[in-house]
């Protein structure tokens, strides 16, 4: 069956942004349904959904193996209220197909806070939300993947099987043995149980990330379906590298992504190229954790120039700024310069393994302000494992020191530097994995010590919301148990908890209640010999290895880059940069 | 100057007027039809559209002016890659500027649901309406035509200076007639570059 769109003409008429509903985008595949039909499913609204490339690849290598891989994004409020009027089940953009008449449903994961958005989808599907609710009925298989799939645990009870690590082929192979087993029976669990990055949780067992050893070769789409209604990161984008040599020890992404895999200059310009010509898009995005760190930059910027049509203008997110690039930044008409020191001091700096000093970073903003720049953003984290009065303080000490620096250089303009102070959140797969998040009565005081902080004056300040973190540090790190909190807050109404206007305290408070547990168990300090939720997941960087980081943490010590020296996180077998693969 | 005219059906009625302009921005560029640039700090293409349409109406009479040098099929290269139901009808080359926004002064629409007697509004010599803020205007001047044809109600109204929107319209028609507009469509416009 498919919905008739002509039936939803008056809600249609009636909702915020009706193309995010209607699909046909320009450069969709022109999709038929095969003998496994997979839809990936977005828990976030479709401006966002469509510019993430994760989803992206995970559609080109099912279709690459001749499957059928549809899109589905999370509908907001005004929608999902209309279909569930109109009887109509949620529905994939590409066939219009009700989900539930799909073999596999596919979460992408992003970030704690859209859970509650997957239930809303499968509500909305007319899919029992959890997993003991299905037994037995013919209804498709739920899949999540994504970063937050490293610690699937508070998701177990909703969903059958769980993608941990990299998505080129493993969704792919599921499909294949799905189509062996001629659908989800037990052997077809027991089979996929077995795959390095398939975790079943129904069967609880250990499971190994999966890893693509060779980026540059790994399936890649050359064209994106182009979004009918601007998306948040509307352009091409292309993947440099996965992986990040720094170790930042708050950074979760900076450990799961191991090891660092890089694109050739030949493949990306390639790569950059044919997304310009079947996308019409007018810029590229470099994509990476850290895309300054890619060892032959200057070239891949030589080529992509030499290549691309001429107004195509290039992205580079997150990058330490030298003179070359400043130089380049130029003419890529940016008029905001980005940095993430994360910490206010050196001393804290050296906590988290930031390895970024005050002078490179007063350099760059200098040399920033001499090509033109009269825009700072900085990134920093309140609430770090050993942070004092004294470190939030040094927050402002940096801003009133690039305010001297633009102050020197006698511009007309006046400058414009903008503070965001999200709070800590300890991540599994971290060396602060043990740690406590601090609480919210404390953030709060340090937030109130930057806003009233004499050096803050003139700068733009905006902090989290205290609860939302709290939030995602207990979901974070949660265990089984939180599935029933979920399921409560789900039902008193809970969705798009990451947005501020969106969130509703009182119902997830009510749920924890009502589940009888404290969300204070989970943001507390963990003992390191304490069996945590996510042990059971292999990813690759050992635990030893986390703990020596920690101590390191706590004594100031710096590891510095995996570039500098491998420094034994427990990958090097399968690491290039440690000589593991050829 | 190439000016062109275009539908906007199939569900590309659902896009907005700044979307609809970003995708015919990037049709270009996919086609490689190269249009100039403004200049200035952040160029923008030289693309003119008329006046944007109500979100949800279709249309096969929507016009458009680029500034290109462009020479060979137009309409064949543009419809190769255009997205779904933004496809080029025909299209001239001109010198002038045709600017569709400032030169198109009425539009003409179907619709179906609204069966009255058209005699009785056009025999009228004032329709007052209150709009939502309070204010009041005479729109019957702004109703340049009105016939019943093929069961489907034929109309024209002015736009620009004069503007009127269909699906208001449409709302003040049955408010005073009864029915249920359905299937609104926007067939023509008419103006001195129009085709």
């Amino acid at each position: 069956m498919t919905v008739n769109m002509e039936r939803l003409r008056a809600l249609l008429l009636r909702v915020e942004k009706p193309s995010r509903y209607t699909g046909g985008e320009f450069g969709a595949p022109d999709l038929k349904e095969s003998a496994f039909n997979f839809c990936i499913c977005f828990p976030d609204l479709y401006e966002v959904g469509m510019s993430n490339l994760g989803i992206k690849i995970v559609a080109q290598s099912l279709l690459n193996r001749g499957h059928c891989a549809d899109y589905c994004f999370t509908p907001y409020k005004d929608f999902g209220a209309g279909l569930k009027e109109a009887g109509v089940p949620l529905y994939s953009l590409g066939l219009k197909k009700p989900l539930n008449e799909f073999d596999m449903l596919g979460f992408s994961m992003q970030f704690e806070l859209s859970y509650t958005n997957m239930l809303y989808m499968l509500d909305l599907a007319g899919i029992p939300l959890t997993r003991e609710a299905r037994k037995g009925g013919n209804w498709p298989v739920i899949a999540v993947g994504g970063p937050c799939a490293v610690n699937p645990e508070p998701l177990a009870d909703f969903v059958d099987i769980v993608f941990v690590g990299d998505g080129e082929s493993v969704d792919a192979d599921v499909a294949d043995v799905y189509l062996k087993h001629g659908g989800a029976t037990k052997e077809f669990y027991e089979e996929i149980s077995r795959l390095d990055g398939v975790y079943v949780p129904a069967l609880e067992h250990k499971v190994k990330k999966a890893i693509i050893a060779d980026l540059d070769g790994a399936v890649f789409p050359d064209g994106f379906a182009v979004p009918n209604c601007e998306s948040v990161h509307d352009r091409a984008v292309i993947e440099v590298m996965r992986g990040c040599y720094r170790g930042c020890r708050f950074c979760q992404a900076g450990f799961i992504y191991r090891p660092v895999r890089q694109r050739s200059v030949k493949t990306l310009t390639g790569q950059a190229c044919s997304l310009i010509a079947n996308t019409g898009y007018d810029e590229v995005s470099l994509n990476s954790l850290s895309t300054g760190d890619y060892p032959d930059l200057r070239g891949l910027l030589k080529s992509l120039k030499e290549n691309l049509p001429e107004n195509v203008t290039l992205a580079l997110p997150s990058l330490r700024v030298d003179s070359f690039a400043g130089e380049f930044a130029q003419n890529a008409r940016r008029i905001s310069l980005t940095f993430a020191p994360e910490a206010g001091s050196q001393r804290l700096r050296d906590v988290i393994n930031k390895d970024i000093t005050e002078d490179e970073i007063l350099k760059a903003a200098e040399s920033a302000f001499d090509t033109g720049y009269s825009s700072v953003k900085l990134y920093f984290m309140l609430g770090l494992p050993t942070e004092t009065d004294e470190d939030v303080e040094g927050i402002g000490r940096i801003c009133a020191l690039i305010k001297g620096c633009y102050k020197r250089k006698k511009r007309q303009k006046p400058l414009r530097i903008s503070v965001s102070c999200s709070t800590f959140i300890p991540k599994p797969f971290t060396p602060f994995q043990w740690e406590a998040q601090v609480d919210e009565t404390e953030i709060v005081r340090r937030q109130q010590l930057l806003v009233k902080s004499p050096h803050m004056k003139g700068v733009i300040l905006s902090w989290s919301d205290d609860f939302t973190a709290k939030l995602e540090a207990v979901l974070a790190r949660g265990d089984r148990r939180l599935g029933k909190v979920l399921l409560y807050a789900y039902e008193n109404g809970c969705i798009f908890d990451g947005w501020s206007r969106e969130l509703n305290k009182e119902g997830w408070l009510s749920a924890f209640e009502r589940a009888g547990i404290s969300a204070d168990e989970y943001t507390r300090a963990r003992d390191e010999n304490e069996v945590l939720p996510w042990d059971f997941i292999d990813i690759g960087v050992s635990k030893k290895f986390f703990l020596e980081e920690r101590r390191k943490a706590y004594a100031g010590e710096v590891t510095g880059s995996c570039l500098a020296s491998c420094k034994g996180c427990g990958m090097q077998k399968v690491c290039p940069a440690a000589g593991g693969v050829k | 100057m190439i000016a062109f005219r275009y539908t906007k059906t199939d569900g590309a009625e659902y896009l907005s007027h700044l979307d609809l302009m970003r995708h015919i921005d990037r049709t270009m560029r996919r086609a490689g039809i190269k249009t100039a640039f403004t200049e200035g700090f952040s160029p923008h293409p030289k693309i003119y559209m008329n006046n944007p349409l109500g979100l949800g109406i279709r249309s096969v009479a929507e016009y458009c002016s680029v500034e290109s040098a462009f020479d060979g099929d137009f309409k064949t290269l543009f419809n190769a890659h255009s997205p779904r139901g933004i496809k080029c009808l025909g299209f001239i080359v001109t010198e002038e500027n045709p600017n569709y926004a400032y030169t198109i002064e009425s539009c003409t629409y179907t619709v179906e649901g609204l069966d009255f007697d058209a005699r009785d509004l056009l025999d009228r010599d004032e329709l007052v309406i209150t709009d939502k803020r309070g204010r009041t205007a005479d729109i019957r001047r702004r109703i340049y035509g009105l016939e019943h044809e093929d069961g489907k109600l034929r109309f024209t109204l002015g736009c620009g200076q004069n503007n009127l929107r269909p699906d208001l319209f449409c709302e003040i028609i049955e408010s005073m007639y009864g029915g249920k507009a359905e299937n609104l469509l926007k067939i023509a416009a008419h103006g001195k570059f129009t085709f």
